[in-house]
């Protein structure tokens, strides 16, 4: 394509390749900045409470690694949010083949194990690459969707992106790890429903996973075909009918509840909470840390924790609104309902409110690769909303000017 | 031209879509804006995150605040276990209230299964490690393991070794951290202060196996109980096992306690079994078997490798001593119980045979051929068919041959130079061998109208049948009938079967005199015996004196049976019996003159029995004599009957009369004279 010099365009382009460092800096949202500092030294607080007693003798050898998981993260925090979002948009591709060939991978490798992974051994370090992929799966799509975004209202567009963005759900689903799952296809309808995707296609995917999802709950099991491991099944059938639950799927749904309740408004202290220190609650450290958390913090602290997170939301919404282009608003519209959804099933599901499925709760939950990825987010919130900043300032004097 | 460029795009078909936004026509140009329809969407979002946050702070709310009392109450109750407590077991006391077995305390060493390192190859490390330092078995921890699981309860330890020592207790406890799972609990294992005293007849304890579980399940029992496994233990476990109580225990989600124990329910301890037994008078039983076998050995061709002593009141049938040799020591069933040691005391496997069975009881659990202790039963029921008369004489020759018998078969007397007329006070003090064969021969040829009469009255004395002793476990030893061996002769056993199982003169004539086929038990003759001290009637054999609670009140219990007389028998044939048995201990010529002639207490009355019987035993085959001696004392009124017997003792007046004395020396407070050895039967 033939550009003169001098057009605004080309002062556009021009603005988007030279990086501003000095104003990316006065243009970051210290609000989301200050939030998910805060939301981290919480989870850090509530690891140390709930990790207490896991190894004996030793009570901070979770929350030393944490705190050098959150050290990393606040790193890659730091450098996703210098680095310009539109180097990921050119190079989606590659994000999109990287992400899936590793995701692939590891099912690989866990078929070969007889079993089921979601782990990569990295010499002393084990990483989960579908915690990653929560971001590189929506900076990949949101690149696509991106450079097909004069087209967006077209049925190809959307039956596109939807079907490459299946691509990593089956993988994920296949580990199988059904909460992760459910988390890209949140993202990947958050990313639709930002584009601009018409109401109408929104209504007939929408139309479809219940149609799928009615058939691989209720009818498929019927008919004898089972996609969901039974455990898995019988976890979300009994959100529905919670009388006839087996004892052992209740139990944990009852024992989450039962530590939830028991923390009442001042919490039992981290010395106090049974239901964690005596091992009632599973996964008290990963999948049912809230409860956990609410125990030994009461409502008190797990408001607190809400609250941060609300405001999180509310800042990441907002930079949606601030993106200096459509591929900034994508991902950052994947980013946010991602991060909304896993906080809503998570924390939901100790409560007997959403199905139990295996999600870490972002930010606290003990584990590397989901801190760190949930930060490297965040980074990339941050990188958005201060070249929207600037850009937006540009457009401004470029606009004053002429 | 970009701009050209642009605008010849073919249109997607939305374009119409886009072109009502008022903007549209700029997207190429100012490439993006927040469009109201982007804010409409976000709002949305926004408004999904406030809907989302609302449900979430609302449950938390709902259940933290509104509910959480109860939510609090739950998580106080999960944690809580009530526990089992076990009651310490009660005491088994003698007649003066001499312990005979107690508890002595230790400290166990229990695994909790649940404990246990998931991880394989970390849990085997473990249980190899500490089965190294307790000196048990792996494969043994691995089965109680098993078993607990197999019994759905995977909740409660499995107690690994007892009785741990000292030593073993410090090391295990400062390595604790090493052994996830382990936990070491105070408890109780029974002790017996007389060591290897009547452990056939107290018995022992050990866990509740699976099947006595699903047995006495309804009875109020749990895995991992300790009950009765034999004897008194056994019989009288209702009594001795208490209640258990109950206790408080804070516990992990698997089950672990994780503080100590509060009771909320007192276990109350069993309570005192007092038995009949004289423990002065058992240890002399003890030590009389034990001399009596020695002096049998010391004749140089008796095996003389067991016997039994049964030391009984004939007023009421309780038991003062019941003693069976050879003996084991009851500790190896208490703490650890190992092959090795069983194998030590004789208990199992070989050993078990070499020990000749030390756990049998042989006074009530084992049958002999009682020999010429029976013919006072003989003369009591000779007498009341009047098949003979008390003071006439008949002849006491050195051979008999019945007329009956077609084959001419001769039995001898004991002392084949004897040829005199005998009364039957005389033929019983000289245990006329011929004198009871023309009895049984007069049996024998009894018209069948008049049935099986010595067979009955033998049956009216109790044998045949159990003694109806209240540990319920004694056996019934055989009566030969016709119809018995019409049924123990067939096809299958012998070639001449229809010929041997036809009843001949032998049968009856080798009956008269307690031999042939019949088989009777210690207990059985000391009942015999009491029957004629006490002028005929029947006792009921018991150890039970009564049962006491801890406070000391008595607990009521079903009493014995009273002595009951035995149904047609006239008191003045006993009388002549007892004269019988008189003169055959004060009489120079009775068979146990040697021995019970110059008693230097009351007199004694009693009769020998020498019963033939084939055995096979190491260094030993042939005819073996059962040595046996039954009597009681004082003569006049009795207060003890004692029947003793060696197995493969010799002549009854040489062992077993001995012994016998020594008891009675016992008894009456007397030192026992050395006896004058004399040939007897």
């Amino acid at each position: 394509m033939l550009e003169y010099a001098g057009s605004q365009r080309a002062g556009l382009r021009n603005e988007r390749e030279t990086p501003h460092l000095l104003s990316v800096a006065r243009s970051l949202d210290w609000v989301l900045l200050v939030g998910v500092a805060a939301l981290v030294l919480v989870g850090l607080w509530g690891v140390a409470g709930v990790t207490k007693f896991a190894v004996p003798n030793d009570p901070s050898y979770y929350l030393n690694r944490q705190i050098l998981y959150a050290a990393v993260g606040g790193v890659v925090l730091v450098v996703a949010a210098l680095v310009d979002p539109d180097l990921y948009r050119r190079y989606w591709r590659g994000v999109f083949i990287g992400t899936a060939t590793v995701i692939a991978f590891v099912l690989l490798i866990g078929h070969a194990a007889r079993g089921s992974t979601r782990w990569i051994h990295v010499g002393f370090f084990t990483f989960q690459p579908s915690e990653f992929g929560k971001l590189l799966f929506v900076v990949a799509l949101a690149g696509m969707l991106a450079e097909r975004q004069r087209v967006v209202g077209a049925w190809e567009t959307t039956l596109r992106v939807v079907g490459l963005g299946l691509l990593p759900v089956v993988l994920v689903f296949a580990q199988p790890d059904l909460g992760t799952a459910l988390v890209y296809l949140a993202a990947l309808a958050a990313m639709l429903f930002v584009a601009g995707v018409p109401w109408r296609h929104l209504a007939v995917l929408g139309g479809l996973v219940v149609i799928v999802a009615v058939g691989v709950l209720w009818a498929a099991p019927a008919a004898g075909v089972n996609v969901l491991k039974s455990y898995q099944q019988q976890r979300l059938t009994c959100f529905t009918h919670p009388s006839n639950c087996p004892a052992s799927a209740g139990y944990n749904l009852d024992q989450a509840k039962t530590t939830v309740g028991s923390g009442q408004i001042r919490g039992r202290g981290t010395n106090g909470s049974t239901q964690v220190n005596l091992g009632f609650l599973p996964e008290s450290q990963t999948d049912f840390v809230f409860a956990g958390f609410a125990e030994q913090r009461g409502f008190l602290g797990a408001a607190l924790l809400l609250g941060l997170y609300l405001i999180v939301l509310w800042r990441g919404l907002r930079v949606i609104t601030v993106a200096r282009d459509l591929f900034s608003a994508v991902v950052a519209g994947g980013i946010v309902v991602a991060l909304l959804f896993q906080i809503f099933v998570n924390v939901g599901m100790t409560m007997g409110i959403a199905p139990i499925t295996g999600i870490p709760l972002p930010f606290v939950s003990v584990g590397g690769s989901s801190l760190i990825a949930n930060l490297a987010a965040m980074g990339v919130l941050l990188a958005i909303h201060a070249r929207g900043r600037v850009s937006r300032g540009r457009r401004a004097a470029l606009s004053g000017r002429g | 031209m970009a701009s050209t460029t642009t605008r010849r795009l073919p249109l997607p078909p939305s374009r119409r879509a886009r072109a009502e936004e008022p903007d549209a026509e700029q997207t190429a140009v100012e490439p993006y804006r927040l469009t109201p329809k982007l804010a409409r969407r976000v709002a949305l979002l926004g408004g999904l995150v406030v809907i989302g946050f609302a449900a979430l702070v609302g449950r938390l709310w709902a259940l933290q605040v509104l509910a959480g009392p109860h939510y609090a109450a739950r998580a106080q109750a999960n944690q809580v276990r009530s526990v089992r407590v076990a009651a310490p077991r009660g005491q088994i006391v003698d007649r003066n209230r001499n312990v005979l077995v107690t508890n002595r305390p230790v400290t166990a060493v229990e695994l909790w299964p649940s404990g246990l390192p998931k991880v394989y190859s970390r849990r085997v490390a473990e249980l190899r490690e500490l089965a190294q330092i307790t000196g048990v078995n792996v494969r043994q921890v691995t089965r109680l393991i098993l078993a607990r699981r197999q019994m759905g309860d995977m909740l409660d330890p499995v107690v690994v070794r007892p009785d741990a020592p000292a030593p073993m207790l410090t090391y295990l406890q400062e390595r604790a951290a090493n052994f996830p799972g382990l936990t070491l609990a105070r408890s109780y294992v029974r002790k017996y202060p007389h060591g290897a005293l009547a452990p056939q007849l107290l018995g022992y304890t050990g866990q509740i196996s699976p099947p006595e579980l699903q047995a006495f399940g309804k009875s109020g029992y749990a895995p991992g109980d300790v009950i009765g496994q034999t004897g008194i233990e056994a019989t009288y476990n209702k009594y001795l096992f208490g209640v258990p109580g109950a206790a408080r225990v804070r516990v992990d989600s698997l089950g672990r306690p994780r503080s100590a124990r509060t009771l909320t329910t007192q276990p109350q301890p069993g309570q005192t079994v007092r038995l009949t037994i004289d423990t002065g008078l058992q240890l002399a039983a003890q030590n009389a078997l034990d001399y009596g076998i020695q002096t049998a050995r010391n004749q140089g061709k008796w095996a003389a490798d067991g016997g039994a002593i049964v030391a009984m009141s004939p007023k009421d049938g309780s038991i003062l001593a019941l003693a069976s040799s050879p003996t084991y020591d009851p500790s190896v069933y208490t703490g650890r119980v190992t092959t090795r040691k069983l194998k030590a005391q004789g208990l199992v496997g070989t050993p078990a045979f070499d020990k000749n069975y030390p756990a049998l009881d042989r006074a009530l659990d084992a049958t002999y051929p009682p020999g010429s202790t029976f013919k006072p039963l003989t003369a009591i029921a000779a007498l009341e068919e009047h098949l003979i008369k008390p003071y006439a004489f008949y002849p006491c020759t050195g051979t008999y041959v019945s007329p009956a018998d077609h084959s001419h078969h001769v039995f001898h007397n004991w002392d084949k130079f004897v040829n005199q007329g005998m009364d039957l006070p005389t033929a019983l003090a000289q245990s006329c061998d011929t004198y009871f064969y023309r009895a049984g021969n007069s049996f024998y040829e009894l018209p069948k109208d008049r049935g099986q009469p010595l067979q009955k009255w033998a049956r009216a004395f109790g044998f045949g049948r159990q003694s109806t002793l209240d540990l319920g476990t004694d056996v019934s030893g055989t009566v030969p009938t016709i119809g018995w061996k019409h049924r123990m002769y067939t096809k299958a056993t012998d070639k001449n079967w229809q010929i041997d199982r036809l009843w001949k003169p032998g049968d009856s004539i080798t009956l008269a005199i307690g031999q042939g086929q019949l088989l009777v038990t210690p207990l059985q003759m000391t009942r015999l015996y009491a029957a004629i001290a006490n002028g005929g009637k029947l006792v009921t054999p018991h150890v039970l004196l009564n049962v006491e609670n801890p406070n000391g009140t008595i607990v009521p219990t079903t009493p014995p049976a009273a002595p009951r007389p035995v149904p047609g028998l006239d008191r003045a044939y006993v009388k002549v019996v007892q004269q019988g048995l008189f003169q055959a201990t004060h009489d120079p010529y009775g068979t146990s003159f040697g021995v019970f002639g110059n008693f230097p207490g009351p007199a004694i009355s009693g009769k020998t029995g020498t019963a033939q019987k084939t055995v096979h035993l190491p260094g030993y085959t042939g005819e073996q004599d059962q040595s046996w001696w039954c009597g009681y004392g004082p003569a006049n009124h009795p207060e003890l009957v004692v029947c003793a017997m060696i197995e493969n003792g010799g002549e009854g007046g040489a062992a077993a009369a001995p012994a016998a004395e020594r008891v009675f020396a016992k008894f009456f407070h007397v030192q026992a004279p050395p006896p004058i050895p004399v040939k007897s039967d």
